[in-house]
């Protein structure tokens, strides 16, 4: 299985697409689900989603995602649902109650930033990074060392997943239980870590960098990059169909439905 | 040629100089092996000789090293990248994208190798490093010693004047190990390209190199043939590098004066220096 963030080879049709339709999908589909709080169009929206990620293969990445996005967005709607007392009355509180529109906030909190965050992150998943890099430069004209560091940032994250993974085993080898206890136990036995991570990070950052350099790294111009990144009619379709579902989005939220 | 004249190196965060008033001249073509204990000053010699020191790692700066004339101190990493092409010792960080191919291109894109060129010279480099399957392959998937290869084969496609490696073989069993030599000398025959290899494997660098330097407490101990450098086994045994078994036993045959032929690298050339003392 891949590391967090990392390509995974395919062949299906968002693997194929063009780096900067894949983007450009991913951020308007994102916008979209920000533009409603219809439930049900974000319901559409989160399984559109999932369907997209099952139809690259990538069911077990998005799974793990979804449960990621969830966690962190529970703690939003719990917030939302105590402090946003609307609807019909459920439970009366000091300061206020939970109704019915309270709960439904919450669940549309958690639909939507789930729905918003597969598209963004399956993008990672089907296209190599340095596409990315090479098609913002080339197209977009994005500075290369901007999108460089961009992608850095990115590559080393499963690098710095593993040297993490790595110090941790060196310690439970040692006699160090990170099982028990639980999640506050295993946080507290993790921080320690976070030296030697860091150090071993900052020294892998810089040697990457003096071999970025030695290859030529500050030569690079918009044209260095060998492959070409052409639009295809798919490429064109799948934007339309963004900005559509944009349009759908903001309808809904103008309409108020 | 590479010109060192009475270079001496203290990083910043030492008090004392790694590297003393170090003098070496290496010809164009040459294949050198630096070796020597662990802590002995190799690596900072060969950052000296491709330009990351002092450009990527400021220090007290004595002495001058150039490349083809080129003054490391005066011209820019970039400059002096075109004619040294490096392999570092982290191999992992050494790879700045994620897969195989994209790896490969990424030197030749930067210096601006004709895009006509390109896709051979991916193949060639891909193909002489028995690598070429693994082209569309994440680099996360690739093993240690095909991550090495892979690391070999991405500056062998930008085709410098010079090679420097630093522990090329560190991951490869001793098969690749020598594979990879032979490959390495191949090339530099086929092109003209001198290679500096740092390497522990003492029996690879002997077997391969035109060049042995021996480097002791930051100071050039031995800089000649193998041969040469060989015959000082138990010098070299006592500075923490360790010669080829059947080197040291020719070595005190010798010390005794029972053998008088040539220095033995291996053990086949042991076995008949053996036959020729009981002949």
């Amino acid at each position: 299985m891949s590391a967090f963030l990392e390509y995974v080879p395919g062949t299906s049709l968002a693997h194929k697409l063009n780096p900067i339709a894949k983007l450009f999908f991913s951020f308007v589909f994102a916008i979209a689900c920000f533009c409603t709080s219809n439930i049900f169009f974000l319901l559409g929206m989160l399984a559109f989603a999932f369907c997209i990620a099952l139809s690259c293969g990538m069911r077990k990445q998005t799974i793990g995602l979804m449960k990621a996005v969830f966690a962190f967005s529970l703690l939003l709607a719990v917030i939302q649902v105590l402090t946003t007392p609307s609807g019909t009355q459920l439970i009366e509180l000091p300061w206020g109650y939970i109704g019915t529109g309270s709960l439904l906030a919450g669940a549309t909190t958690i639909v939507r930033l789930t729905a918003a965050a597969i598209p963004l992150f399956l993008t990672f998943y089907v296209t190599k990074i340095n596409d990315i890099t090479n098609s913002v430069v080339k197209v977009l004209h994005v500075p290369y060392k901007y999108a460089f560091t961009f992608s850095s940032t990115v590559h080393f994250i499963p690098v710095f997943m593993n040297d993490m993974k790595g110090i941790m085993e060196a310690q439970t080898a040692r006699g160090v239980e990170f099982d028990k206890g639980g999640i506050i136990n295993k946080i507290r036995l993790m921080v320690p870590l976070c030296v030697p991570l860091l150090v071993s990070s900052v020294r892998k950052t810089n040697s990457a960098a003096i071999a970025a350099e030695v290859r030529g790294f500050n030569l690079r111009t918009r044209e260095s990059g060998y492959k070409q990144y052409p639009f295809t009619g798919m490429d064109i379709a799948v934007m339309v169909l963004a900005v559509v579902l944009l349009g759908v989005a903001i309808a809904l939220g103008v309409l108020g439905i | 040629m590479i010109e060192i004249k009475d270079f001496t190196f203290r990083y910043r965060e030492s008090s004392e100089p790694v590297v003393k008033d170090i003098n070496l001249t290496i010809p164009d073509g040459a294949f050198v092996g630096i070796t020597g204990a662990a802590g002995s000053g190799k690596s900072t010699l060969t950052y000296a000789m491709n330009g990351i020191i002092p450009h990527c790692y400021p220090g007290d700066f004595y002495g001058s090293v150039t490349i083809n004339g080129l003054d490391t101190v005066d011209s820019s990493l970039t400059d002096i990248s075109r004619l040294v092409g490096s392999v570092c010792q982290d191999i992992d960080s050494q790879m700045v994208t994620s897969v195989v191919e994209d790896e490969m291109l990424y030197g030749l894109e930067n210096f601006g190798i004709p895009h006509s060129e390109i896709d051979a010279r991916v193949t060639q480099a891909l193909s002489d490093m028995g690598i070429l399957d693994l082209r569309d392959r994440t680099i996360d998937s690739l093993s240690g010693g095909q991550k090495q290869k892979l690391a070999i084969a991405s500056i062998m496609a930008l085709q410098p004047k010079v090679l420097m490696l630093d522990e090329p073989t560190a991951e490869l069993d001793p098969a690749s190990s020598f594979n990879v030599f032979k490959l390495l000398q191949t090339y530099a025959q086929t092109h003209g390209t001198t290679v500096v290899v740092v390497e522990q494997k003492i029996a690879l660098l002997s077997e391969f190199a035109t060049m042995m330097v021996i480097v002791d407490k930051g100071q050039i101990r031995y800089a000649d043939s193998p041969e040469k450098v060989l015959a000082h086994s138990d010098d070299l045994l006592e500075i923490g590098v360790n010669c080829p078994r059947a080197t040291t036993f020719t070595n005190r045959l010798r010390s005794r004066g029972i053998y008088q032929g040539p220095i033995c690298r291996n053990v086949n050339q042991a076995v008949a220096a053996l036959a020729e003392v009981i002949a």
